[in-house]
């Protein structure tokens, strides 16, 4: 029994792993990973202000004190030490002369050099930025440059106010000595400190997401796998061949094991890219420093609830590919597993959202959505203990019954050919004698 | 001894019974023939022979024992509907077949390797399953079969989808067997196929067994009630004729591939 389990699950775990498919996917997932970080960094740098854009200065103190704020400054407001030349040529403000008089003609010529591109926006300051803070500004579209937008209102504001300042007689630089910046100290409120703390929750909202989703992934691939090899070895007729020295429940316990030994080994594969990735320097170079590392619980339930997640969604497919000849006719069936995974990834940014709600709660607890989603709960705050223990139980308890009927329906169905079974017949296999 | 007994067998699927009180005795070394329309009830009964199906009511026993897992290695199966993994190699497809049945890698080579060479299959060994014609991979199921040097043959329509070289091929098995004192058991629904074959056959209809003996008791006990044939004057086979045209042609060998 043990020695044949052993065969089918070696031949299993070579048969995915002998196929270009398997090394394509292994090697291209994190490559796609690695390009949308590429991509990210890329966007956020075409982000930044960039071009020239001319003010026409009424008021005749604001340019030089919106050029101040804006040398000062760097893109997100904040004063930074970064090379001037750089900011220099993202973003330059050029003074046009003009009276208020003169507006209307000097306003024709810098339309057309908006329209023409030789400019990419231009400004007008007059009393009523000074007073109200409202300023003019002209651009091709009022839909481009959002984020130029308000950095450019951002150091219009300390400009406006400095010399608003300065007119009641205070002195500028006493508002930036005085000037504080508010930081929530964000932490769990536990008498016993947890080291957790809010600062790395972007990292972790992150790295919770990419687990989630690789969880997500690997179900619905591996448990496609399982599908397609039960309906392969029952196309090609070899099914009854082996059933007549290994037992059926053997076969689809072996089949399940060694496909999921393939997909264990494309993890190992993708963590140990990752370590090398998430070295200290390579992360550095992709801008995270000082990326925090990943708590142990974390990877403990990323391993713990694929496993389980796995075997409850391989028996499934297995149960549900069995009855049919081609995998056209298995769909609409496997479409009944499927759809809660689906249901998981669905509901997954609403129990994220709020982790400790009723329909977190439940997701977390129904066994065919709760490998995803109390693995996530467990990631953004823990849950308490009797939850985890409940979700466990009633997993194991689901899988062990799934792998029952799974186990019958497999037995009968891999032997039947001909006619497309129903629904209601594929339940009276589960429930019928040898 | 028997190598195979049913005593009693039942078999419903559902409210059709598709195996109705069967008894049947095969002694050993015989070469049997189950014979009968389709959907006579032949392929379950061998399934259930094999333990891929249980019976609802009665007894096998095969060798002597009661039929079970362990006996399942000391019998070489070959389904009605059978096939091979398309995306494996030859080689590990017979190796794969061998190990299910406990024989080791070496014992599988050198047991195989006569009948690897005049199969001529070695130049396919390591090829994909699906790069062979279906003649050269009814080969290999062939071997599959008999890897594990079984003691008891049982083969689902064997000669169904064969070509002549094939039909020759599991002839030989068939003899090779009988010389060696193992039991043959087969399902066919041509008739003639049997009468050539079988020292003994059994006739399943709609489920249920009507003869069962002896090739030459059967007859003796309808001569009176079935008229005779004309007598005819012996010829050659179709078949000997076929292959002697082609040895005599001075033409290469017939590949696999134009014998479909």
């Amino acid at each position: 029994m043990n020695r044949k389990l052993l065969i089918v699950v070696r031949r299993e775990f070579l048969q995915q792993v002998r196929t270009k498919g398997f090394w394509i996917a292994t090697i291209l997932i994190p490559a796609i990973g690695l390009a949308i970080v590429g991509i990210q960094v890329l966007l956020n740098r075409s982000l930044e202000a960039k071009g020239r854009v001319a003010v026409v200065d009424l008021t005749g103190r604001l340019y030089d004190a919106l050029v101040a704020e804006h040398r000062s400054r760097g893109s997100d407001g904040e004063a930074k030490d970064a090379p001037s030349a750089r900011r220099g040529e993202a973003l330059e403000f050029v003074r046009v002369e003009a009276t208020a008089e003169g507006l209307p003609e000097v306003r024709k010529r810098l339309n057309a050099d908006v329209q023409a591109e030789r400019l990419k926006a231009y400004l007008v300051l007059g009393p009523a930025t000074l007073e109200k803070g409202t300023a003019e500004y002209r651009a091709r579209s009022v839909k481009s440059d959002i984020i130029m937008r308000e950095q450019v209102a951002g150091w219009l504001s300390r400009a406006a106010t400095k010399e608003r300042l300065r007119d009641k007689g205070v002195d500028p630089a006493l508002y930036e000595a005085a000037r504080v910046r508010a930081d929530l100290d964000v932490r769990e409120a536990k008498d016993v400190e947890t080291g957790e703390t809010g600062k790395n929750v972007g990292f972790n909202i992150a790295v919770s997401a990419i687990l989630f989703f690789l969880i997500y992934g690997s179900l619905f691939a591996w448990g496609g796998a399982v599908m397609r090899g039960v309906i392969e070895e029952k196309n090609n007729r070899i099914v009854e061949v082996i059933v007549s020295s290994v037992r059926p429940t053997t076969l689809m316990l072996g089949k399940i094991l060694g496909i999921g030994c393939a997909g264990l080994l494309q993890y190992a594969v993708w963590s140990t890219l990752a370590l090398l990735v998430s070295a200290p320097g390579a992360m550095a170079m992709m801008g995270f420093v000082d990326a925090p590392r990943l708590p142990a619980t974390t990877i403990l339930a990323f391993v713990v609830f694929f496993i389980l997640g796995y075997f409850l969604y391989a028996s499934l497919y297995a149960a549900f590919a069995a009855p049919f000849n081609t995998e056209a006719e298995a769909q609409q069936f496997i479409m009944i597993p499927m759809s809660f995974l689906i249901l998981s990834a669905t509901t997954w940014f609403f129990a994220f959202n709020s982790p400790d709600g009723t329909l977190a709660l439940v997701l977390s607890l129904v066994p065919f959505t709760a490998p995803l989603i109390m693995f996530m709960r467990i990631t953004v705050q823990t849950p308490p203990a009797w939850q985890i223990a409940l979700s466990l139980g009633l997993l194991l308890l689901t899988i062990w019954g799934v792998a029952w009927f799974a186990g019958r329906v497999y037995r009968v169905g891999i032997l039947m050919y001909g006619k497309k079974p129903t629904l209601p017949e594929i339940f009276r296999w589960a429930r019928q004698a040898d | 001894m028997n190598a195979i007994e049913l005593r009693g067998v039942v078999k419903r699927f559902g409210k059709f019974t598709a195996v109705d009180r069967l008894d049947l005795a095969i002694p050993k070394g015989a070469t049997f023939g189950l014979l009968g329309p389709n959907g006579a009830g032949k392929t379950t009964t061998l399934r259930m022979i094999m333990n891929i199906t249980k019976p609802d009511e009665g007894a096998i026993t095969v060798l002597g024992q009661p039929m079970g897992e362990a006996l399942q290695e000391r019998i070489g199966y070959l389904p009605e509907e059978r096939g091979l993994y398309r995306k494996m190699k030859v080689v590990d497809q017979l190796l794969f077949f061998a190990a299910i049945k406990g024989v080791d890698r070496d014992t599988a080579l050198k047991r195989l390797s006569p009948w690897i060479d005049s199969m001529d299959l070695r130049p396919w060994l390591q090829k994909k399953t699906e790069e062979l014609s279906k003649g050269m991979q009814q080969k290999v199921q062939f071997l599959g079969t008999i890897v594990h040097d079984p003691e008891i043959l049982i083969m689902d329509e064997p000669f169904a989808g064969l070509d002549p070289i094939n039909v020759l091929l599991v002839k030989d098995f068939f003899a090779e067997f009988k010389r060696q004192g193992k039991t043959v058991v087969f399902s066919t629904h041509v008739l003639e196929q049997a009468e050539r074959l079988c020292d003994r056959i059994g006739l399943l209809y709609r489920s249920k067994k009507l003869l069962d003996g002896t090739t030459r008791e059967i007859k003796n006990s309808y001569r009176d009630r079935v008229p005779l044939p004309p007598p005819v004057e012996p010829e050659p086979e179709l078949e000997k004729i076929f292959i002697k045209a082609v040895q005599e042609s001075g033409l290469a060998a017939p590949t696999t591939e134009e014998l479909r």
